[in-house]
């Protein structure tokens, strides 16, 4: 059950890109990347499954690169909302293989993904849109202004790195980690 | 008990990169917008409370089994908050299968509520099972995050080996003091008639024999043996062992030996044990219900410890191995200093009845079957034969056990009254 949930998120991934463009280029990158995928469903490997999942990636961009399509945010987040699952499933399936499992829980798992998916595909959506609007007004964005803003980036990033170092250790913890 | 990140964040993080590379590589901003979904997972699994304990419970139906017994394991659970995902693995200890249900097992808890999770284990060889309790693991959401714990919760079950019925165990050639079944060639208080003789002072008037009274005229009377027990001594060979894990020589040897202590015990008789091996360990010649349970815990013990000292019965004190007991020996015999160890307490006047315990339905039982394990182990079986055969004619009595066949049928040889032999 599991598996074939996974099966179909999996052929959604693929399919996506060879709507764009149902050529040839894209054709040759979809099928390993079904294959390799379908093969990580099958044995319920992780590691498998991302690459399938990211030789669907290239045939996206390359199907976006070829056709030139206009932006479809919708896809867009469609696609990203499905590797979210897709990872997700594969990977809670191979952990309770062979395992008892207590009643409703794969009815909360399913829940709290389709929760986590539901803020990821909110945030996409309210980024795009914040995209939308910022767009006009950073299309005449001078270097400085690029350059004052990238320094903000890096600045948050090197302040949270830090936290992240120095956070107080968890005593309780096995190996004081 | 923190949260730690899993595996998967690599993948996450991959699939992340590959998005935002493509996406600054091709100019498209639909690829950025995949990458957003993936980030927020991630973003959201990184947490920072604490997980919400656990509480267990572990239990087992039984402390005490006999090999092959089944043995219910039971965890429950309970959380004081709701627990998303916790997963439970009891690892399995070696020679215990499962019989019933599975030892791992994924429970979603509610704040409050006790949920319980039983499997059953099937115990297939003797041994002391010892259950530390269930791996602990919480799990976040999208399993981006787990937290990891082992509750200690240690219960051992004992898996002693089966007693199987022995009809007829060797007859000690000498008896002790002490009152039991075997009766004794001394004469004095019993119900086993013996001589008769003429009146003495003291003699009571039930042992007047009226019939040789009036045969013979003076008063006589009749004596009677006197029945007692006797000791035994099990010495267990752990110097070498064949086969499978949970059926070597040396676990035949200890359903033998439980079986005769529990059939010595049973007579009233008092047994020890010695397990000479690597290491030289003892039980004490005693009786009754306690001393078969120090006897079956010891055997639980038994193993082959490996080394190169050679430990000289001299070292057994006596009142392990009293010069009047019957001494049972369970080995193999492959190693030559058992033999040497069983010869010399033949020559010191010991009474001793080796039990050899063939090797050779263990070692074929542990390999792949043919043509040449078959040629084989009929060579073995050849100098085994002649191996056993030498030791006769140097005096030892022997009895010739293939761990298959009851231990009765291989003791029925030894029916027939025995003589204390002289080694060659």
């Amino acid at each position: 059950m599991l598996r074939l949930a996974a099966g179909v998120l999996l052929a959604v991934l693929v399919a996506i890109p060879l709507a764009v463009l149902p050529a040839a280029p894209v054709t040759w990158l979809a099928m390993p990347a079904l294959g390799v995928g379908g093969a990580g469903v099958l044995v319920l490997s992780v590691p498998m499954v991302t690459t399938g999942a990211s030789l669907a990636l290239i045939a996206y961009a390359s199907a976006l690169v070829i056709a030139g399509p206009a932006v479809d945010p919708v896809a867009a987040i469609a696609v990203g909302a499905t590797l979210v699952l897709l990872l997700a499933l594969v990977h809670f399936a191979g952990r309770v293989q062979g395992a008892a499992l207590g009643p409703a829980v794969i009815a909360a798992q399913v829940r709290h993904w389709l929760m986590i998916v539901a803020l990821g595909v909110a945030t996409a959506a309210g980024l795009t849109a914040g995209g939308v609007v910022l767009g006009p007004t950073l299309r005449d964005a001078t270097l400085p202004v690029v350059v004052v803003a990238a320094a903000l980036g890096a600045l948050m990033t090197t302040a949270g790195v830090i936290a992240l170092v120095t956070a107080r250790k968890d005593p309780s913890a096995p190996n004081g980690r | 008990m923190s949260w730690r990140p899993t595996a998967l964040n690599v993948s996450f993080l991959t699939l992340a990169g590959w998005a935002l590379f493509l996406g600054v590589l091709t100019g498209r901003a639909d690829l950025v917008v995949v990458a957003v979904p993936l980030i927020f997972a991630l973003v959201a699994a990184r947490r920072t409370g604490a997980p919400a304990a656990v509480q267990l419970h572990h239990d087992v139906s039984a402390e005490r089994l006999i090999e092959d017994d089944r043995v219910t394991v039971t965890v429950t659970l309970r959380a004081d908050r709701p627990v998303p995902l916790v997963e439970l693995l009891e690892p399995l200890p070696p020679r215990v299968r499962l019989e019933q249900g599975r030892n791992h097992a994924f429970f979603t808890l509610r704040a409050g509520e006790e949920v319980r999770w039983a499997f059953v284990l099937r115990c297939a060889s003797r041994q002391r099972l010892h259950l530390g309790g269930p791996h602990v693991r919480s799990w976040g959401p999208l399993g981006l995050a787990a937290a990891e714990a082992r509750s200690r919760a240690p219960q051992t079950v004992a898996v002693y080996p089966p007693l199987a019925p022995l009809r007829y165990p060797p007859r000690p050639l000498r008896t002790q003091t002490f009152v039991g079944n075997y009766v004794s060639p001394a004469q004095g208080e019993g119900i086993e008639p013996g001589d008769i003789r003429p009146f003495a002072p003291g003699d009571q008037v039930r042992h007047v024999n009226w019939r040789a009274t009036l045969r013979l005229g003076p008063l006589h009377v009749t004596q009677h043996h006197r029945e007692r027990n006797a000791d035994v001594v099990l010495m267990l060979d752990t110097l070498s062992e064949v086969g499978a894990p949970g059926a070597t020589v040396v676990d035949v040897a200890v359903r033998g030996a439980a079986t005769l202590a529990a059939a010595y015990l049973a007579r009233k008789d008092r047994v020890g044990l010695i397990e000479y091996g690597g290491q030289l360990r003892w039980v004490r010649p005693g009786s009754g219900r306690a001393q078969l349970q120090r006897v079956l815990d010891t055997l639980l013990d038994a193993s082959v410890v490996f080394t190169y000292v050679t430990r000289d019965v001299d070292l057994i004190p006596p009142r392990i191995l009293p010069t009047q007991a019957l001494v049972l020996a369970l080995s193999p015999l492959l190693d030559g200093r058992f033999v040497r160890a069983a010869t010399d307490l033949a020559a010191r006047g010991f009474d001793l009845v080796v039990i050899a315990v063939s090797p050779v339905a263990s070692a074929r039982a542990a390999v792949r079957g043919g043509r040449v394990t078959d040629l084989a182990a009929r060579l073995w079986s050849l100098e085994r034969r002649v191996q056993l055969d030498e030791l006769r004619r140097r005096g030892l009595t022997i009895v010739d056990w293939d761990g298959v066949q009851p231990l009765d049928v291989a003791l029925a040889t030894l029916r027939q009254p025995r003589r204390r032999r002289v080694l060659a």
